[in-house]
């Protein structure tokens, strides 16, 4: 028999969870019973729904297509994330050290791209990189070089997407490195300087391991950014040239919304959240969660 | 006095509720505000905006203007149906088409005779049905634009209306304007498929054929698949290639606008823009090259729809009547410097150049092709519109072969429509 104490107890508990209950369940739950629903059938956004069974799934894994723009996916993000992680830590390595003048303006310069939407970094890569009129081509044929082909090239637009993608969030991550490196007590570093560690030394084998837990963070963080990369590449490249730059997320999206075939849209997308939540897993057990 | 405060209370409420009632009767009868959806944000000089705010200051009403792009009225207009909050007009290219049970029959409210039948047939679409859910309002067609200083540069006449060029001259000419004329690119075209279309019909080809009462899918004949070939190679010889093969969100308009192309495959709807904008060059309107099987040229447009759900739809037709008077629709098309598709009403500019350039631009409209009228009611684009696309963009791109991009799009559609493949 529970006791006045426990139940106020466990009333108070529920009080405390319902907020983040309600929105969780309206905006991911909801969706997601919802979303296995429209996966079973061939509704079109208007008025034709009937039940399919599990018609989309064989579908979409005959579908070429669909692992095509997934295995562009992958690629994407392996050859982005070194960047996503590396670049961040290296620029947080320098804000923060001792030697370095103007902190706060190079931390503010570095981390003003986050805070533009991703029309206006779209806008602004293809003034940099446009194949026709853009500033690096301009460059480019100032010291007599051959323009580059931008558009045309797979591994220079994906290049560019890459680009931008690390631009604009370079800023974002370096703030949570920051956070992870002032975390770490000085009273280490003055020891290490007292045993002769260089200052690469203590990099490698004090920095890094104490920061494991802040890039396991920024990891995870970045691979599921990569792997659901879509205003970007609409602002940018709009998938091509030809389909070399249509990622799953934009599949998804002409599937659903330019073909209005919305039951196979959700079916590719629960397939897809699978795989991504199924990568974060294996993330999480290859670092331990970012602990020692 | 409880009796004398409980009197005047009553009358108090009554008084109230006559002077509500007579206020509601004066708001019914008042200015009112029609809401008009735009594809795209209207410049200053947009011949519709005119118009409406015309209508506006002639009436006591007043405009509220919605802008949805393009690209976004697929998502945003079955979501505005359902919660009810359509706009009372909306200015279109093909949402009518799509869901034409949205819209009244406005061929119950006019003489559709006013209306000249190829923009009926081409804009209102009504290919299942005799309803008329829009009424034709900018009537456009693919035309050539072409740069006359590149041209003067290598000693190049412009074709004329009875003396066109052929596509072997088209190629050779856009080689001599890439190599000599001073121009970045030869030839250029709207990465639109309606203009690649063109090629495909002045070569014979289609996308369906009529089958008694159905289609068969023809889109990966010899022909159609030669003509594909011919257009990855102009692409890779003297066209702007990222445009076609996408990776690149560049308007070849721009390129024109800024001197870089000779010869510029777009439509009438550019003309306005660019007779007021183009300062730097002198450029001209020839008419298209002809293929194998004839000329051809592509109809379009869009068309004015009223809501079944809209809260103003009477004002909307009120505007719409307003609209198609013969006078006001000739002050519309003096600002549009666009076809006409009301009988009787033509644009008559008072600037020469712009007056012969409409006579190029009127002639194309005799070159439309019977195939181009079978796909259209076949409304294959239902089905399969950005498959297509990117078949194209992967052709283009040298991702795959003519062959294979064509024969993996007839097979898709043939699967979506039920129409059998003929080859």
């Amino acid at each position: 028999m529970k006791t006045p104490y426990v139940k106020r107890h466990v009333t108070a508990f529920w009080f405390f969870i319902a907020p983040c209950l309600i929105l969780f369940s309206v905006f991911f739950l909801l969706p997601l019973c919802l979303s296995v629903g429209l996966s079973l059938t061939n509704y079109d956004g208007w008025k034709t729904m009937d039940f399919i069974g599990l018609h989309n799934y064989t579908e979409l894994v005959r579908d070429s297509k669909f692992y095509d723009a997934l295995g562009r996916t992958f690629g994407y993000t392996l050859f982005s994330l070194p960047f996503k992680v590396i670049v961040p830590l290296l620029i947080a390595i320098l804000v923060t050290s001792k030697r370095v003048a103007i902190k706060g303006l190079a931390r503010t310069m570095v981390y003003v791209p986050s805070l533009l939407s991703h029309l206006v970094v779209g806008i602004t890569i293809n003034w940099m990189f446009s194949a026709e009129y853009g500033l690096v081509n301009y460059l480019i044929g100032t010291i007599g070089g051959e323009p580059m082909q931008w558009a045309l090239n797979p591994r220079l637009a994906t290049f560019v997407i890459s680009f931008a993608s690390n631009w604009a969030s370079t800023g974002f991550y370096m703030v949570i490195f920051i956070g992870g490196i002032t975390n770490i007590s000085s009273d280490i570093y003055e020891a290490a300087a007292i045993d002769g560690s260089s200052p690469v030394q203590t990099f490698f084998h004090m920095t890094l391991p104490m920061l494991a837990p802040t890039t396991f963070l920024v990891t995870l963080l970045s691979t599921v950014n990569l792997l659901k990369e879509y205003a970007l590449v609409q602002g940018i490249t709009q998938g091509g040239p030809g389909l070399n730059t249509t990622f799953i997320i934009q599949f998804i999206f002409d599937k659903g919304f330019n073909q209005m075939q919305y039951g196979y849209a959700s079916a590719i997308s629960l397939l897809v959240m699978i795989i991504f939540a199924f990568i974060a897993f294996v993330q999480f057990k290859i670092s331990n969660g970012g602990d020692k | 006095m409880k009796k004398v405060s409980i009197i005047a209370l009553v009358v108090l409420l009554l008084g109230s509720m006559v002077f509500a009632a007579g206020a509601k009767e004066e708001a019914t009868q008042g200015p009112k505000a029609l809401k008009v959806m735009l594809s795209e944000e209207p410049s200053s000089e947009d011949a519709l905006l005119n118009t409406l705010k015309d209508w506006a200051a002639e009436t006591g009403n007043t405009i509220d203007v919605m802008v949805i792009p393009y690209e976004d009225q697929l998502t945003k207009f079955p979501l505005m149906a359902r919660n009810n909050d359509l706009p009372d007009l909306i200015s279109t290219t093909r949402l009518t088409r799509l869901y034409p049970d949205e819209f009244i029959d406005l061929g119950k409210e006019f003489d559709m005779s006013i209306f000249e039948p190829m923009a009926v047939e081409i804009i209102v679409q009504d290919y299942k049905s005799d309803k008329k859910a829009n009424l034709p309002q900018q009537f456009t067609i693919t035309n050539v634009y072409y740069n006359k200083d590149a041209f003067n540069r290598v000693g190049l006449v412009a074709p004329t209306v009875d003396n066109p060029w052929t596509f072997e001259e088209l190629v050779k000419n856009a080689k001599l304007l890439k190599e000599k004329g001073g121009v970045k690119y030869g030839m250029a075209m709207d990465s639109s498929r309606a203009r690649y279309d063109n090629l495909m019909y002045a070569n014979g080809g289609s996308m369906v054929e009529k089958d008694g009462d159905s289609f068969v899918v023809t889109i990966n004949s010899p022909q159609n698949i030669a003509t594909l070939e011919a257009f990855i190679e102009w692409n890779n010889s003297f066209m702007p290639k990222a445009i076609w093969a996408g990776g690149s969100t560049d308007n070849p308009a721009d390129y024109f606008r800024n001197g870089d192309v000779g010869i510029y495959f777009s439509g009438t709807w550019n003309y306005n823009t660019f007779y007021n904008e183009i300062k730097g060059m002198n450029w001209g309107v020839m008419p298209s090259p002809v293929g194998p099987a004839g000329p051809s040229a592509i109809l379009g447009g869009s068309g004015l729809g009223v809501p079944a759900n809209a809260k103003n739809k009477d004002l909307a037709i009120d505007f719409l009547k307003w609209f198609y008077t013969k006078e006001n629709f000739q002050t519309y098309l003096n600002r549009d410097k666009g076809l006409s598709s009301l009988v009787g009403v033509t644009y008559s500019p008072a600037d020469q150049q712009v007056a012969k350039d409409y006579k190029v631009l009127q002639s194309e409209v005799s070159k439309v092709s019977h195939a181009f009228s079978v796909d259209e009611s076949s409304m294959w684009r239902n089905f399969y519109d950005n498959e297509y696309r990117d078949a194209m963009r992967q052709a283009v791109n040298g991702d795959i072969s003519a062959a294979k991009a064509l024969n993996d799009f007839a097979e898709l559609l043939s699967k979506k429509s039920g129409w059998p493949l003929k080859y």
